[in-house]
């Protein structure tokens, strides 16, 4: 078997995700077309999710396909809060993760008692009640009218006013999210939390008799999971302006959360950010091809754009099912497990190569 | 006051008795043998007294402790751990990590525990190999890690479950030392052996169980002869 690095503190991966994250502040200074700038704010959000996603899947092995929930409940109490009492959404979206995270340790202690596919089962069927329960409590949520942003009020920090207007604000917001969200996982991975979550990805009962309080650390881990993509929800919703329960509570908003995670490598830090960047340009190309034409790749008569519009833009859901089943059984590991074993096979050559010494 | 006492302990599966009104104290530092044909309620046996099960009927009471209704992790944390029969290696993490996890039960601190977690390696001769991962290791090296994890968990009551299955004679004998080093240094174990040789040389007292029933219980050499032992492991004499 190979072996590995021991785990702890190392400067290279710090240096380059400091230069990617100075790479990608400077870049809307470069680039001021909307559509690119769009999927960058699409790209974050996806790594958002992601991230959240892997804290409760990928980590502690629990693989929740009902993210919707707090997706939606970050998306919903952010916008009720301010559409009905017109508190702004940096106060608003503190309200959205208080609430993600009560749901979640209700939804855990319902959920956590099951094991294997009977979690995942479950985990679909509470998202469903809370979408179904959306669309049908009117008076509340307004139904499958859904909720309309009127506008975002200025926001003063220190001493600058920030309009929510452009989407490079919504470009910089996303960065410092995604940022904040990454460096959480970051600690996490590294604290008795993160070897307590992959003990029982591991092997439950084994963590058990080792002193591990399973359903404490798993509903932990889903709390931490639940409030960010409660922060997800929220800043779409907010982008996005308009949200009703099939855009905020639907199962494909799940089922993309696991995607990236799946595409990208479970489990791993590394794993959501290149999910995201495979699935993010594929479905906003995919969803509107014209962009492309916008940005200058592409001509407008190219007939590229026309077979995506006439084929492929209403099609984008089996897209992704080809893309899973191929991912599943080439790439098990994701893209990130790709590369790592290349990178491993490479080093195995060449130690091989400089260690074998002239025959005898 | 014996560390670990079990009283009159029942567990039935439906109308199946897995164990039924077991009885037997261990003194602080002591090895105790369990031994008993296969489907005795050996493991059973084990499961209840961690917390796995609750007994159906009857008590277990650990330093003074009634640990009924309370979890394995609780009863870790307690003082008292158990290894498993068929190992269970957190396969995807390193060797290290294995023990850094069973090590953080007594500590927050992951450089406090990488400490203890290669001390414990250094006990079970395994230092070398902590950087691999544990899904990797052959079976003898899995079954030393099992002990290195519980050990770093800093029990006062160790029960192996079988740690010398499937195990070739040298791998045996040096879990053999290891079982004896550690009584050497005052941990009390409780063992599920089937290795007859190897469990009547470490026991300081063996209980039998059969078909769920203690037996008998005394020193190696009276167990050894006891009729109903030879009866249960080889049959009846025909007259």
């Amino acid at each position: 078997m190979t072996s590995t690095p021991q785990r702890g503190f190392s400067v290279l991966p710090l240096v380059l995700f400091l230069l990617a994250v100075a790479a990608l502040a400077a870049f809307p200074s470069f680039v001021r077309k909307p559509y690119i700038l769009h999927m960058g704010v699409m790209l974050f959000l996806a790594i958002i999710q992601g991230q959240a996603w892997n804290v409760i899947g990928g980590y502690t092995g629990q693989y929740s396909v009902g993210h919707a929930a707090y997706f939606g409940v970050g998306a919903y109490v952010t916008m009720m809060l301010l559409e009905v009492n017109h508190i702004p959404p940096w106060w608003g979206i503190w309200g959205a993760i208080a609430a993600a995270v009560m749901l979640s340790v209700v939804i855990g202690a319902i959920t956590f008692r099951l094991r294997g596919p009977y979690f995942v089962l479950a985990s679909i069927a509470v998202a469903e009640i809370i979408r179904l329960a959306a669309l049908y409590y009117k008076g509340f949520t307004r139904g499958a009218e859904g909720f309309l942003l009127s506008s975002i009020p200025t926001l003063h920090l220190f001493g600058t006013e920030i309009e929510f207007l452009t989407k490079r604000t919504f470009y910089f917001t996303g960065l410092i999210l995604a940022v904040v969200t990454i460096a959480v996982n970051y600690a996490v991975e590294h604290s008795k939390l993160g070897y307590y979550f992959q003990a029982i990805r591991e092997d439950q009962d084994a963590a058990h008799s080792l002193g591990i309080n399973l359903t404490f650390y798993k509903s932990v881990a889903l709390a931490i999971s639940a409030a960010f993509t409660a922060a997800a929800g929220g800043f779409f919703a907010m982008f996005v302006k308009f949200i009703d329960p099939n855009i905020a509570f639907g199962i494909d908003v799940s089922v993309q959360i696991v995607l990236i995670c799946i595409i990208g490598g479970i489990g791993t830090i590394l794993g959501p950010v290149v999910g995201a960047m495979v699935l993010v340009p594929l479905s906003e190309i995919l969803r509107n091809p014209r962009g492309l034409v916008q940005v200058g790749i592409l001509s407008g008569d190219s007939s590229v754009v026309r077979f995506i519009e006439t084929y492929l833009s209403n099609a984008h859901l089996l897209v992704y099912g080809i893309l899973v089943v191929v991912v599943i059984l080439f790439a098990p590991d994701g893209v990130v497990g790709v590369i790592r074993h290349a990178v491993a096979r490479s080093r195995r050559r060449r130690a091989a190569s400089s260690a074998s010494p002239s025959p005898a | 006051m014996a560390m670990l006492d079990i009283q009159h302990v029942s567990k039935y599966f439906g109308g199946l008795a897995a164990n039924s009104d077991v009885s037997f104290s261990m003194e602080q530092g002591m090895i105790m043998g369990l031994i008993g044909p296969n489907g005795a309620g050996k493991t059973t046996l084990f499961n209840c007294i961690t917390g796995y099960y609750p007994p159906s009927k009857g008590d277990v009471v650990f330093k003074g402790v009634r640990l009924n209704g309370m979890q394995p992790d609780q009863v870790c944390r307690l003082g008292m751990v158990r290894t498993w029969q068929k190992v269970r290696p957190l396969a995807k993490m390193t060797v290290l990590d294995n023990v850094m996890v069973g090590a953080l039960a007594r500590t927050s601190s992951l450089a406090t525990a990488r400490d203890i977690a290669a001390e414990q390696l250094r006990v079970v001769r395994l230092e070398h190999k902590g950087a691999f991962l544990a899904g990797g290791l052959p079976i003898g090296e899995r079954k030393k890690l099992e002990v290195a994890r519980v050990l770093a968990t800093k029990p006062e009551l160790l029960l192996l479950d079988e740690v010398m299955g499937g195990l070739n004679p040298a791998e045996s004998e040096e879990i053999i030392q290891l079982i004896l080093e550690l009584k050497k240094r005052g941990l009390t174990q409780m063992v599920i052996e089937h290795d007859m040789k190897a469990i009547m040389r470490i026991s300081d007292r063996i209980v039998v169980l059969n078909s769920g029933e203690k037996l008998t219980e005394g020193a190696p050499r009276e167990v050894a002869n006891h009729p109903d032992v030879i009866a249960a492991y080889l049959g009846e004499r025909v007259e």
